[in-house]
Formats: C-alpha cells, sequence, structure tokens
C-alpha cells in the first residue's frame, strides 16, 4: 500500500516536473537557445497563481487559475524572447545563457521585492482530502496534478502533430535553413516556441505551489531538475524530456522515503556528474557528427 | 598607433591607480575601507572568472562554487584549529583547485549549455552540503569567529591594514594573470573559441588549454573566498549562493571579459552600486539585473575599452623579410592504407588507399559524398577510422590526436575557411606557428609564410574583414606556419576568381618544389590541371583511379563516376 502511494506521489511530481522539461524542450527546439531563466517561469507561474487567487473569493479551486497563469506566463515568454534573444540571437550561445540567467535576476528579485522571500503557496487544484481507490488513499491534489499535467501534454501534442503551425514548428527544430526556405517565419516560431515552453513552465508552477509552496528563490533548484531530465531524456526530444522527469521524481521521491529530502537532491546532483561522464551526450541521446 | 595607446593606456592606468590609493587612504571612512576591501577580493575572483568565461568562453557557473570551497575551508581550519593564515590560505587555493582538477573529467569536455549546467548542479551540491552538514559546517548559519590574517607576529588589523594587505593580493593575482595571459595564448584562447574545430590544426590542445583555465578560475576564486571570510569573520552559506555567482559574473560583464583591468572596474564599481542606489531598496536587484541583461545586449566588451584604447598588442616584429623561399624539410611522404569509415549505415570510406610523394602535388576529385572531406578528416585526425591507417615515416599516426597529428607536420586547410574574426591576419599565422613548435625563429617562419602567400599587405587586418579569396590564402598561410612536410588542402580553390586562382596553385607548386607532400581536394579541373603531378578519383568511399591527369579524366569508371557519363 506504502509503495502504491509513493508511487502515485512520484507521478505527480514527474508530472508537473514533465511540464518544466518540456517547456524547456519546447525553446530549445523552437530556437536552440537555453534559456536559463526557465526555472524563474515556474516561480513566476506560481506567484501568478498566488496573485490570481488573491483577487478572487477564498476558497476557490485552483484549477480555475490555470487560464490566467497559462496567459501571464505565456506573456512572460513573449518577453524574454523580445529582450533576452531576439536582440542577440546571432552572437555566440553563451551571450543568450548570460541574458537569460539576467532575466532571471530581474524576476527572482521582483517577486522578491514584491511578495517578499517566504515561501507561498497556492489553492488545491480542486480540493483537499483524498478518496479511497482499491483500499488505496489517494490524494485529491495528486490526482489533479496528474489529470491537468496530461491533459496539457496531450493537448500540445494534438497543435504539433495536427496542425499547421505545429508542422512548421517541428520543421524549424528538425532544420531552421530549410524551414526559412519553404518560407517559414522563423520569427514568429520562436516566439510560438517562448510563448508555449514558458506557460508549460508556468503551469507546472500552479501544480507545485501548492503541496511544495513556491519562493522567488526556486528557480535555480527547478531549471536544473528540467536539464537533468533533458539530459537524460536526449537533447531536444519531448517524449525523452518526458520520461526523464519522471524518472527524477521517481529517484527523489524513492531516496527521499529512506533517508530524507537533502540526501535525495545531493544524490540527484551526483547522480548528474556521473551520467555526463559516462555519456555526455544523454543517456538516450545520440553522439552528433563532426563535419569539418 | 597601438604604441601612443599603449602611452595613454599606461597614464589612465596609474592616475586610476593612485586615485584609488588616495581616496582608500585619505577620505574612505572605515566602512568605505571595508568596502574597497570587498572589492579586492571580488578583483581576485573576477580575475578568474576571466579565465573560464572569457577567454575560454565557457559560461561556468561553480565560480561561486570554489568561492564557497576557499571561504569553508579558511573558515572551518582557522576557527576549529585556530590554523594561522600561512597555512590556511595555500589550502584553500589547493583544494579548491583539487576540487577543479576532480570534476574537470566530467564537465569540461561537455559542449556550452552542458557545462554551463553541470558547473550549477557543482555548486547546488555543495551548497546542500554547507546546509545540512551541520556538525562541520555550522548549518544554515555558518561559523562565527574566523580569525583575522595573522602572518607570523603581525596581525592585520581592520581597516586600512587589511585593505593594503587584500590590495596587496589582488596586484599579485593582476601579475599571475598577466603572466599567463601573454599575447600568444590569448590568440591561442581566440582560436579555441571562435573556430573550436580548427584548433587542433593551430597546434593548440582545446582540452589541456581550458582545463589550465579551469584551475586557474578555481585557484583565484579559493583565493578570493578566504579573504572574503577574514574579511567577514564569518563563513556561511551565503559564501556558496548563487548571488556570490550572480555578482561574479556581473562584475566581468560589466566591466570587460578580457582585461586585467575590467575585472578592477567590474569588482570596483558592483561594490559600490549598492550605496549609490540606496533609494532602490529591495529593487536594487532588480536594476542589477537589468544591467547585466543591457550590458550584453549593448556593449559585450564591458566597459574597459571605454578607459583603454590599446587592442591586444602584437609583440612580433613588423617587418617583412624578403625571402619568400620555403625551408628545405625532412622527406617522408603520407602514406594512406585501407581506411574506412561508416556512419550509421552508410559507409563514408571503404578501403581507400592512396600515396603522397615529397614533392608530388596529388590531386583529389570525386562526386559529392565520394568521401574526400571524410578522408582529410581521418588523415589529419579530426576523426577517426574504423580500419586502415595512416602512416608518415613509418610512424603510424592513426593512433595520435589531431594536435599531435598537427605538430608531427601534417596540415591542412578546411572547405568552409576556420579562421577566428577578431585576429588579424599576422597573427593567426603566429598563433599557429608558436603552438605547432615550428624549429625556426617564429617572426621569420610567419613573415615567410605571408609573404609567399601573398599577404603582406594584409596582415595587421582582421580576418573578420577580408574578402573570401584572401581568407583562403591566409587558411594556407596559417597551414605552412608549422612548416608542415604534408599538406592537406580541401577545396582551396573554390569560389575563386581565375586570378586568385592562380595565386593558390602558384603557392602550391612553390611549396611542393621545397618537398611538400601536397593532398589537393578540388572540383575545378582547370586549376586541377595547372597544379597536379598526378590525379586520384573517388567514389562510393574508394580510390577508383589514380594516375597522369589526362589518363585519370579518360577513364571510362571515372567519367561515369564523376561526370554522369555512361559508357558508350
Amino acid at each position: 500500500m506504502f509503495a502504491a502511494q509513493l508511487a502515485l506521489n512520484a507521478l505527480a511530481l514527474g508530472s508537473a516536473y514533465a511540464l518544466v522539461a518540456i517547456g524547456f524542450v519546447l525553446v530549445l527546439n523552437a530556437t536552440t537557445a537555453v534559456n536559463f531563466a526557465h526555472g524563474e517561469s515556474v516561480v513566476a507561474g506560481g506567484f501568478a497563481a498566488v496573485a490570481i487567487a488573491g483577487l478572487l473569493p477564498a476558497g476557490i479551486p485552483g484549477i480555475v487559475l490555470l487560464p490566467g497563469v497559462l496567459v501571464v506566463t505565456a506573456l512572460l515568454g513573449l518577453i524574454i524572447a523580445g529582450v533576452a534573444y531576439l536582440p542577440i540571437r546571432s552572437r555566440p550561445p553563451v551571450s543568450v545563457f548570460v541574458t537569460t540567467i539576467a532575466f532571471g535576476i530581474i524576476v527572482t528579485n521582483g517577486l522578491n521585492a514584491v511578495f517578499g522571500a517566504a515561501p507561498r503557496t497556492a489553492p488545491a487544484l480542486v480540493g483537499s482530502g483524498a478518496v479511497e481507490f482499491l483500499g488505496v488513499t489517494v490524494s485529491l491534489q495528486s490526482l489533479a496534478i496528474i489529470a491537468t499535467a496530461a491533459l496539457l501534454i496531450g493537448a500540445l501534442a494534438f497543435v504539433l502533430q495536427r496542425t499547421q503551425l505545429g508542422r512548421q514548428f517541428r520543421a524549424c527544430s528538425q532544420d531552421p535553413e530549410m524551414a526559412r526556405a519553404l518560407g517559414i517565419r522563423l520569427v514568429r516560431i520562436t516566439l510560438l516556441g517562448f510563448a508555449l515552453g514558458t506557460a508549460f513552465a508556468g503551469a507546472a508552477g500552479l501544480l507545485l505551489a501548492h503541496q511544495f509552496f513556491v519562493s522567488p528563490s526556486d528557480g535555480g533548484i527547478l531549471i536544473l531538475k528540467a536539464y537533468i531530465a533533458v539530459v537524460i531524456g536526449g537533447w531536444g526530444s519531448l517524449r525523452g524530456a518526458s520520461v526523464g522527469a519522471l524518472l527524477i521524481a521517481v529517484f527523489e521521491v524513492g531516496v527521499a522515503s529512506v533517508s530524507s529530502q537533502p540526501v535525495a537532491e545531493a544524490m540527484l546532483y551526483i547522480a548528474v556528474l556521473l551520467v555526463l561522464f559516462v555519456r555526455p551526450e544523454g543517456v538516450f541521446g545520440e553522439p552528433q557528427r563532426v563535419r569539418a | 598607433m597601438t604604441g601612443m595607446h599603449l602611452g595613454r593606456d599606461r597614464v589612465t592606468l596609474i592616475a586610476g591607480g593612485v586615485a584609488l590609493a588616495v581616496y582608500a587612504t585619505l577620505f574612505a571612512s572605515s566602512y568605505d575601507q571595508r568596502i574597497l576591501t570587498l572589492s579586492g577580493v571580488y578583483v581576485i575572483m573576477v580575475l578568474g572568472y576571466q579565465f573560464i568565461f572569457g577567454h575560454s568562453g565557457a559560461l561556468s557557473l561553480a565560480q561561486g562554487a570554489f568561492f564557497g570551497v576557499g571561504a569553508y575551508v579558511t573558515g572551518i581550519v582557522g576557527s576549529q584549529f585556530g590554523t594561522g593564515f600561512l597555512i590556511t590560505f595555500p589550502l584553500s587555493i589547493a583544494l579548491a583547485t583539487l576540487l577543479a582538477a576532480i570534476v574537470a573529467a566530467p564537465v569540461l569536455r561537455l559542449a556550452s549549455h552542458y557545462f554551463a549546467l553541470a558547473t550549477l548542479a557543482l555548486n547546488q551540491l555543495l551548497l546542500v552540503i554547507a546546509v545540512n552538514w551541520e556538525s562541520v559546517t555550522g548549518g544554515a548559519n555558518g561559523i562565527p569567529g574566523v580569525p583575522p590574517v595573522i602572518l607570523f607576529d603581525w596581525q592585520v588589523g581592520r581597516g586600512l591594514p587589511l585593505l593594503v594587505f587584500v590590495w596587496a593580493l589582488a596586484a599579485a593575482a593582476m601579475l599571475i594573470a598577466h603572466w599567463q595571459l601573454r599575447p600568444s595564448r590569448v590568440s591561442s584562447f581566440t582560436v579555441m573559441r571562435e573556430t573550436p574545430l580548427a584548433a587542433p590544426a593551430f597546434g593548440i590542445e582545446p582540452g589541456l588549454l581550458r582545463f589550465r583555465a579551469f584551475l586557474f578560475s578555481a585557484a583565484f576564486g579559493g583565493a578570493a573566498g578566504a579573504l572574503f571570510v577574514h574579511t567577514n569573520r564569518v563563513v556561511s552559506p551565503e559564501t556558496l549562493g548563487f548571488g556570490i555567482m550572480v555578482t561574479c559574473l556581473t562584475m566581468t560583464v560589466v566591466g570587460g571579459r578580457f582585461r586585467i583591468a575590467g575585472a578592477v572596474i567590474g569588482a570596483l564599481l558592483l561594490t559600490h552600486l549598492p550605496e549609490w542606489f540606496r533609494g532602490l531598496d529591495e529593487y536594487y536587484l532588480v536594476a542589477v539585473g537589468f544591467l547585466l541583461l543591457a550590458m550584453v545586449v549593448f556593449a559585450p566588451n564591458g566597459l574597459a575599452p571605454l578607459f583603454l584604447r590599446a587592442g591586444e598588442p602584437s609583440r612580433l616584429s613588423k617587418t617583412i623579410a624578403g625571402d619568400i623561399e620555403p625551408p628545405a624539410k625532412s622527406t617522408a611522404g603520407l602514406v594512406i592504407e585501407g581506411l574506412s569509415k561508416r556512419y550509421g549505415g552508410v559507409r563514408a570510406l571503404d578501403g581507400a588507399s592512396l600515396q603522397v610523394e615529397p614533392g608530388e602535388i596529388v590531386g583529389l576529385i570525386g562526386p559529392n559524398g565520394a568521401g574526400k572531406t571524410t578522408l582529410a578528416n581521418l588523415v589529419t585526425g579530426i576523426e577517426r577510422g574504423d580500419a586502415g591507417h595512416v602512416e608518415r615515416a613509418s610512424a603510424n599516426l592513426s593512433v595520435l590526436s589531431a594536435t599531435a597529428i598537427a605538430r608531427s607536420g601534417i596540415a591542412r586547410t578546411f572547405q568552409t575557411s576556420q579562421l577566428p574574426d577578431e585576429l588579424t591576419v599576422r597573427q593567426v599565422v603566429s598563433t599557429a606557428a608558436v603552438n605547432l613548435g615550428s624549429t625556426a625563429p617564429a617572426d621569420k617562419v610567419v613573415n615567410g609564410a605571408l609573404a609567399l602567400c601573398k599577404l603582406s599587405d594584409d596582415a595587421d587586418t582582421h580576418c573578420g574583414t577580408l574578402p573570401h579569396g584572401v581568407r583562403r590564402r591566409v587558411e594556407i598561410a596559417r597551414a605552412i606556419a608549422g612548416d608542415p612536410g604534408v599538406l592537406v588542402l580541401d577545396e582551396p580553390a573554390a569560389g575563386l576568381a581565375d586570378e586568385e586562382q592562380r595565386q593558390v596553385a602558384d603557392i602550391c607548386r612553390a611549396l611542393a618544389h621545397a618537398g611538400t607532400a601536397i593532398l589537393l581536394i578540388d572540383h575545378n579541373l582547370e586549376f586541377l590541371r595547372t597544379s597536379v603531378t598526378r590525379l586520384a578519383c573517388m567514389d562510393a568511399g574508394r580510390i577508383i583511379m589514380e594516375g597522369p591527369f589526362d589518363t585519370v579524366l579518360a577513364d571510362p569508371a571515372v567519367r561515369a563516376a564523376y561526370f554522369g557519363m555512361a559508357d558508350q
């Protein structure tokens, strides 16, 4: 029974992490840029939920906040693209690393100034409490997280696979030169990638902010987890990122259940350094060919 | 020009230093002196960070980790065992450097973003340990009561004495950086950063260069961390926090990534800004974020160039010697035996064999995808073959690194020219000459190569502004700067006008006349006809025909493969 509950907790945490990792890969695929402000985007989503909930009557279920959080963080994504990526997109990638780090500093300290450094919590998605299912006590929040994440990922898959815009997006991530030659406007795809990717991060912020709280300085740890998921899943793979996120959650919940949260976190970082040592291209990634 | 700027820069630097000293001793309050002392600490940290972030071009997020290691080593050892500065300071530096050496293996060979995030993971790991290992680190509160700096019997007091002491160490750090970053080393870093693929062809070992830079960054970071806790008299997880890393990054970007003066400007500015912008309160750090963002977008080289005019001075003599005869060299040709290479299901090379004798120019033609560039990559060690070997003077080259192959006297040019925009033609050629370890004096080799490739007039032009045709010749000059016995040219005449093609052909003949063995890959048959002594044709990863120019072109198999003509 205990194991089943742990598995469900891990699945819920993993679903939220998967949204973060997928958002990271969406930006990566649209631009090949690594967005170091992505962790702060998750935090911004959490605080957007806190702020919007404050405007609504108390006791409102968190799921109602989702559209608002998505809109706010999608706009944030557009701002990141416009300020930290588009002006310097032809420079070496390190420049974009630094501008997005700078953007993250602005978000972190802006939130800190407005909301204070203390952790805040967002409303539960559908309500607290638990249901009894086949003899296992299951928290409603965990189920709601899994359902919401599944819904968002399903919607994304539909857009990418079935719509013209989604096909253009995939074309750009596979071969931007060819996509441009076919008349696809890259700037539009870039903006789409940042808006979608950051909105996914924001949604994850809403999902995480009830049970795990949210504080302005959480961004660094969240981007690391997204990155670790992407490294495990293979750079640029959406499916891989989701699998990687689930593995991280299983690892965290599993190790924490037999020791403690700090030990789980430390082990995770050691594990990722070891993984990079053995397979620098990621667990499922393919080595790239040099062309001289 | 440069000389005048150097003179002016010296005046600027001396004036700045004197003004700072006068302010520190006569006008600064004890609080101001504390801020200045912290500036000195950050100068050391930033100088180290310039090695890895500036010169290596790799975004390390572990500079705060090394700073924290230095801080905790001095904090713990100093407060728990009462050990003096003369032991704790070297120990802080040593352990930070050791940590860098240990993690270098997993992280240093990673591509840019992997490196950045792996170093962030390292920093987070140390932070988790520092916060949770309470019995040793004091947990979230840290350890108070870190002793002051005590040298033998002299205790360096707070205020001015500590300020002078820290800035003396900062000056020492500047001297070390200056000594490490001599012009040829700076150029090597530029090549590695801008054209990593070509670094081995310059004789540069990118792994080694980056490793040294990483160790220096760690050593300087550890030293700064140790001095930081001597200044604050307490060590806490703050020293490992992202805040200090961000401060260091911002100082480096604001001051400038490359110049020693940039470290001083950045550190002084960022430690004093909070004082000047007190009114911003908690929004101050938001403003720092905007500053960092704006600097990268609008002034990527930082503030240092505003104060200092001179670029990187070229210390090699400017005179162009008259002799354009390449020196005679050891005569040994190139032997390629049964080379094979697969990419997944594609056989790029399928048992290719070819010999090039000294003084011979062998042309290599073949349809696109025949394996010509793959052959060049395998010969020069950029890629490893699956079977077969490459020999020269009965030494097996297949086991050597690309850099070792280049140093052994096998030079190449690239199909798409690989030249760093920021370097001048002379710097490119002399960087190759120095790193390839040519036996003749570097000046003479450089001037000879420039003259032979008719580049003497363009010697001080930056490569980024050169037209395509000239860049081709710079590539060749760079390749022959190491005085190679074998030269592999990958489509040197592609996209050149007739006159430019003739110049390249002349260069090839002059080199072959002096004994160089040349493998010349190209599609331009007119160019090849005037250049080569022998022609070989490749198709589907094999040499299908070789011999005199006209014989090869008349061969039915060659005509079928290369011109797409069926046998009549």
